[in-house]
């Protein structure tokens, strides 16, 4: 593995499992993948093959994980809808490296992608040099998913403006592309799909149209149900990452992960865990990703100006610009919770008490 | 060797193949594992009017009443035996322990629990059942047993299946405890019950035994002589009974019933069809149809891709045919566009059904029902027996004109009768609400009947043997639980309106208990209230009060003495006092016997004291305006002390709202409060206007226009104003500077 590349794709980093899995394979295999889909769900969800430890990549909600590959079984597209941090992206890369062997044909949704970048556009210079022609053809990412029968992935699908979403209409319902400048027709081959994802913060920003809609799958992919659950993914993605970000910072405590955890859940439902006391919720999302990267950012603070360990300060600098957005009524419920709830939890949380308050004051 | 078929209680592919397997066999007798003195119920579950589903419910005489349950679907193996052995005139009997065993046994158990309630959950082993949904693939042992037995082939890979499945589930269940020794002692019935069988003569290779699959292994032993142990038993009865889908959904768990009964119903369908996908498409054909039909949008489309869904979900699985979850999960993610709320209520409607069994006439009758039909028809009621919902209105006076006491009451009778069924639960009467206030002589009643009534009633038989003991029964019972004084002082009108005289009397006794201990203002209030209500019907109802008539007084003293301190509160709070204050107030107009000096003297202490809440303090002051024990002269020293200068202007406000939540009219016409008020606002300068204009725009909010147009009036009397003059300036519109004065109040900072 290259060790300078900042974020290597799944099928990189995980090369040595998908091989094994591979190897492995005693299901039949649907065309165009590369694997069986029990194999991809054992992937993603965890597992071991042989002597290899499958580590688990999306924790929980496994259920949720079958539908999803079993919709990709079908020749049906699949939209993973979900808050954000919710692990759409996450899991869409994952499914793609899985399956295909290659999660890099994305097409990131933003109010400015237009209809080429989701078709093909040309290579200006070419074309008018010689006039249309496939070698002065720019292929789109789902273009060559097409002609390749893979799995292209389209993310934040609702960003995108109404009619550049509904070119997917034609594309997932014919299964062909047209090139009319070239009087081509590009069938595609079996295996081919989508995985779109859409935030559900987004709503209303740009709907998806019922036509477009019908032609997915939807799954919801929901926050974690139990603090359990949370602070499971939250330790193992915090692992995954330092080992890449050379972070120089002992790894977190369950105790301060519990305390995240904690502490975004219930700002998240605007109650305590033991649902007694009513909170006021923040503006923010406050996701499990956004735990994760606190946590790192927490490491990277102990690393570099700290001795190593975490430490309460580390910790309340994250927490204040994870909570405290943009939005005064942030501020103003992350002091509430800080007096009513952390202050009264007693010694084990008067560390973090005392020093976000400090930030506070 | 005896033929064994193990079967699960509640199994389409069981009845089914177990019908293929009789045909096959051509047994001589067929032995099914039930309570052998349910026999006597064959005759009439073969009956052709008989539809399931039904029950045999079996209930011991004696208090505390227990019951043991059978419930039958058309899809239970059991029942297809029985209609088999009907149609073939194959001889037919149940090897079960009786069931005056089973509930003296499950008595015995329950007094056990009783005893050693502190179970240490630590030491209990997991069940053997849990094991199954963590060990299989599937994460549920319903789907485990549905994709593995319900979704087999022939008969042979059922009866195979279902015999390793109960042999496995023996070896993993508890060898000791309670449930291991009932299990033994049924065994033991069985096997010699078999053994008799054999002894008749009939040879064993034309018996067909059809069991439980876990008691197949047991049962195998049968040859061998054993000594009977003996039998406890508790005097019983037992009774079919009509049953439903959404009973059978309810009572979830191994053998009692299943959770989907209209989607095993359709798996029935399937099977019968030959089709192996027919569940499959119809589930989802009627999620999108039930999806349509409550207005929501599905598609055939969508239908079509939830089945390709479902299908290769169960291929993950290494199934070939869905099961419920495939199909729930399919139709979650191609119908319900990936959220289960939205077919939620389809699916409920598609997996448990609102099918609802039937019975012959006269099979199911218990000693209560007998008693039902007979005062149906003695209060004439016996036409309102029907589906069609009819309204009946009842006059619960004397009809003087009648010639016996009995038609003279007849109306009265009759009421206490549909109150006795609406205490129990019954759907079958409804009561609407008094369309004219205070004629406690009307009542008016929706009857309609459905076959749920019949389960209820045939149920209330537990509670009683007839009617009257039913409801007192459940009035009692009510009482026993009730934790909050104004539950029980529902019971006592309850009863009343039952004309009981002794769940009347239990019940007051009860109240009087919880009375004695420290009880909020808001619920003395409350319970008085309904008190008073019992007094005032009860002369109608020609119930004897005196027993109320003293409870009533002591709560109503209890109240006054506690008002002042409940009045310390914050608004929100206030709501709901204020409804207490004006509850007690009516209770005392209503009640001649209640000391009206109490009550005043309470009022006036709420209404002169500075530190309560002021828009109780108000109140208090209005109702003492109404009642006529506060002068004119008295209302100004008050309003202006109220208003006076250094009072904060919410609080003069809140109390201002106070006294407008009384008798409005008689405010409006006491020229002198306006008076006050006038002086009041005149001595406010610019500020504090502003403050006092914000509270008393909001104590005149929900005032009507007339009701402004008459304050109006008043205060251009007081300054002297002609009245047209007057309305023509308050009807024009406002100009730009008033609005603009009007709209800045809205930034007003009242915290300065």
């Amino acid at each position: 593995m290259d060790n300078s590349i900042l974020r290597l794709p799944a099928e990189q980093l995980f090369e040595e499992e998908l091989n094994a899995l591979i190897k492995a394979e005693k299901d039949p295999i649907p065309e165009g993948w590369r694997m069986s889909p029990r194999s991809v769900k054992t992937y993603i969800c965890g597992g071991k093959v042989g002597k290899t430890v499958i580590t688990p990549k999306y924790i929980g909600h496994e259920r949720l994980v079958e539908i999803a590959i079993a919709t990709l079984v079908t020749d049906r597209a699949l939209l993973l809808i979900g808050e954000p941090g919710t692990a759409k992206s996450w899991l869409s890369e994952h499914l793609t490296a899985a399956i295909n062997g290659n999660s890099s044909r994305v097409i990131q949704g933003t109010a400015g992608t237009t209809e080429e970048q989701i078709r093909y556009s040309w290579n200006y210079a070419m074309l008018i040099a010689n006039g249309p022609s496939e070698e002065a053809m720019l292929k789109s990412p789902v273009f060559t998913a097409m002609e390749d029968g893979a799995i292209a992935r389209v993310e934040e699908i609702s960003r995108c403006a109404s009619e550049v979403q509904d070119t997917l209409i034609s594309l997932l319902s014919e299964k062909r592309i047209s090139v009319p400048e070239l009087s081509l027709e590009v069938p595609a081959k079996k295996g081919f799909s989508i995985i779109a994802t859409a935030n559900t913060r987004d709503k209303g920003v740009n709907d998806m149209s019922a036509a477009l809609k019908r032609r997915f799958n939807i799954v919801v992919l929901p926050a974690p149900e139990t603090l359990e659950e949370e602070m499971n993914i939250v330790k193992t993605r915090v692992e995954q990452l330092s080992e890449n970000l050379d972070l120089n910072a002992a790894l977190p405590k369950d105790e301060v992960i519990e305390k995240i955890c904690t502490i975004f859940r219930e700002l998240r439902k605007g109650e305590t865990l033991d649902k007694k006391q009513k909170l006021k919720t923040t503006a923010g999302v406050l996701s499990t990703a956004e735990a994760i990267s606190l946590l790192c950012n927490s490491m990277a603070l102990a690393g570099s100006f700290g001795n190593g360990e975490i430490s309460d300060e580390d910790i309340a600098a994250g927490l204040q610009g994870a909570v405290v957005k943009d939005d005064d009524k942030d501020g103003v419920a992350w002091k509430e919770y800080l007096e009513n709830i952390m202050k009264k939890r007693g010694m084990a949380w008067s560390g973090l008490y005392n020093a976000c308050r400090e930030l506070n004051e | 060797m005896i033929n064994f078929f193990g079967i699960r209680h509640l199994s389409p592919a069981g009845a089914f193949y177990l019908r293929q397997y009789l045909d096959g066999i051509k047994p001589e007798l067929v032995i099914i594992e039930a309570p052998n003195d349910f026999e006597d119920t064959v005759q009439d579950i073969v009956r052709n009017e008989t539809k399931p589903p039904f029950a045999i419910l079996a209930y011991t005489q004696t208090v505390p009443v227990r019951t043991v349950l059978y419930p039958f679907a058309e899809y239970s193996p059991e029942y297809q035996a029985i209609l088999w052995c009907y149609e073939n005139n194959v001889r037919l009997q149940f090897m079960d322990i009786p069931s005056k065993t089973f509930l003296a046994l499950s008595d015995m158990k329950i007094r056990q629990a009783e005893q050693a309630d502190e179970i240490d959950e630590d030491e209990q082993r997991p069940d053997v059942y849990e094991l199954i949904s963590e060990k299989s693939i599937d994460g549920s042992h319903e789907t485990f047993w549905e994709r593995t037995l319900e979704h087999c082939e022939n008969y042979e890979a059922y009866r195979e299946g279902a015999n390793l499945f109960g042999e496995n589930i023996r070896a993993f269940s508890e060898k000791d405890g309670f449930d291991a020794e009932e299990t033994a002692m049924r065994e033991i019935h069985m096997r010699s019950v078999l053994r008799s069988a054999v002894k008749s003569g009939i040879s064993p290779e034309k018996i067909v035994a059809v069991t439980g699959a876990y008691h197949v292994e047991g049962l195998k032993s049968w040859e061998t002589e054993e000594e009977l142990p003996e039998f406890p038993e508790i005097p019983s009865l037992h009774t079919l009974m009509p049953y439903s889908y959404y009973r059978l959904s309810t009572r979830s768990g191994y053998g009692a019933g299943n959770n989907a009964p209209a989607y095993y119903e359709l798996i029935k369908d399937g099977l019968q069809k030959g089709d192996r996908l027919y569940h499959a498409n119809a589930y989802l054909s009627k999620i999108a149809e039930k999806m349509r039909e409550n207005g929501n949008a599905a598609s055939s489309a969508q239908v079509i891709e939830a089945m390709r869904l479902a299908c290769s979900l169960a291929k993950m699985r290494g199934g070939n045919i869905p099961t419920l979850r495939d199909l729930r999960d399919a139709a979650q993610t191609c119908i319900g566009e990936g959220s289960f709320a939205a077919i939620s209520v389809a699916c409920a409607d598609t997996e448990i059904g609102t099918k609802i069994g039937e019975l012959p006439d006269g099979v199911s009758r218990t000693s209560i029902q007998d008693d039902f039909y007979r005062l149906l028809k003695e209060l004439k009621l016996e036409k309102y027996r029907s589906v069609t919902s009819q309204e009946l209105r009842l006059d619960l006076r004397e009809n003087l004109r009648a010639s016996t006491e009995k038609s003279a009451f007849l109306d009265l009778n009759r009421s206490f009768f549909l109150h006795k069924l609406r205490v129990l639960g019954m759907n079958f009467a409804q009561l609407i609400g008094n369309t004219q206030t205070n004629a406690t002589w009307v009542e008016a009643w929706n009857l309609c009947w459905t076959p749920e009534s019949e389960i209820v009633l045939v149920e209330s038989a537990l509670k009683g043997d007839t009617v009257e003991l039913a409801a007192s029964f459940q009035i009692k019972e009510t009482v026993e639980q009730a934790q909050e004084m104004p539950v029980i002082a529902k019971a006592v009108d309850d009863a009343f309106c039952c004309g009981l005289p002794t769940a009347i009397s239990y019940a007051v006794s009860a109240l009087q208990a919880a009375a004695v201990d420290a009880v909020s203002f808001e619920e003395l209030a409350r319970t008085a209230f309904s008190l008073s209500n019992v007094i005032s019907y009860g002369d109608i109802r020609k119930a004897d009060c005196s027993a109320v008539e003293p409870i009533l007084k002591q709560l109503y003293y209890r109240a006054c003495l506690i008002m002042g301190s409940a009045c310390v509160c914050n608004d929100d709070a206030s709501k709901a006092i204020a409804e207490a204050i004006d509850m007690l107030n009516s209770v005392e107009l209503a009640q001649g016997f209640l000391e009206t000096e109490k009550w005043i003297t309470a009022l006036k202490e709420v209404s002169s004291r500075d530190d309560l809440n002021t828009k109780l303090s108000g109140l208090c002051t209005a109702i003492l305006l109404e009642r006529n024990k506060m002068t004119n002269d008295e209302l100004k020293t008050e309003v202006s002390r109220r208003l006076s200068k250094g009072v904060p202007a919410d609080l003069g406000a809140g109390w201002f709202e106070g006294l407008t939540l009384k008798n409005r009219y008689g405010l409006i016409a006491r020229l002198s409060l306006w008076e006050s008020l006038d002086e009041y606002i005149n001595s406010l300068d610019e500020e504090e206007f502003k403050r006092a204009l914000v509270f008393l725009r909001r104590a005149f909010a929900d005032f009507s226009a007339n009701e402004k147009d008459s304050i109006a009036e008043n205060l251009g009397e007081i300054w002297g104003l002609n009245g047209a003059q007057v309305s023509e300036v308050l009807n024009a519109e406002l100009d730009e500077a008033a609005k603009e004065m009007i709209d800045g109040l809205s930034d007003f900072d009242f915290d300065l």
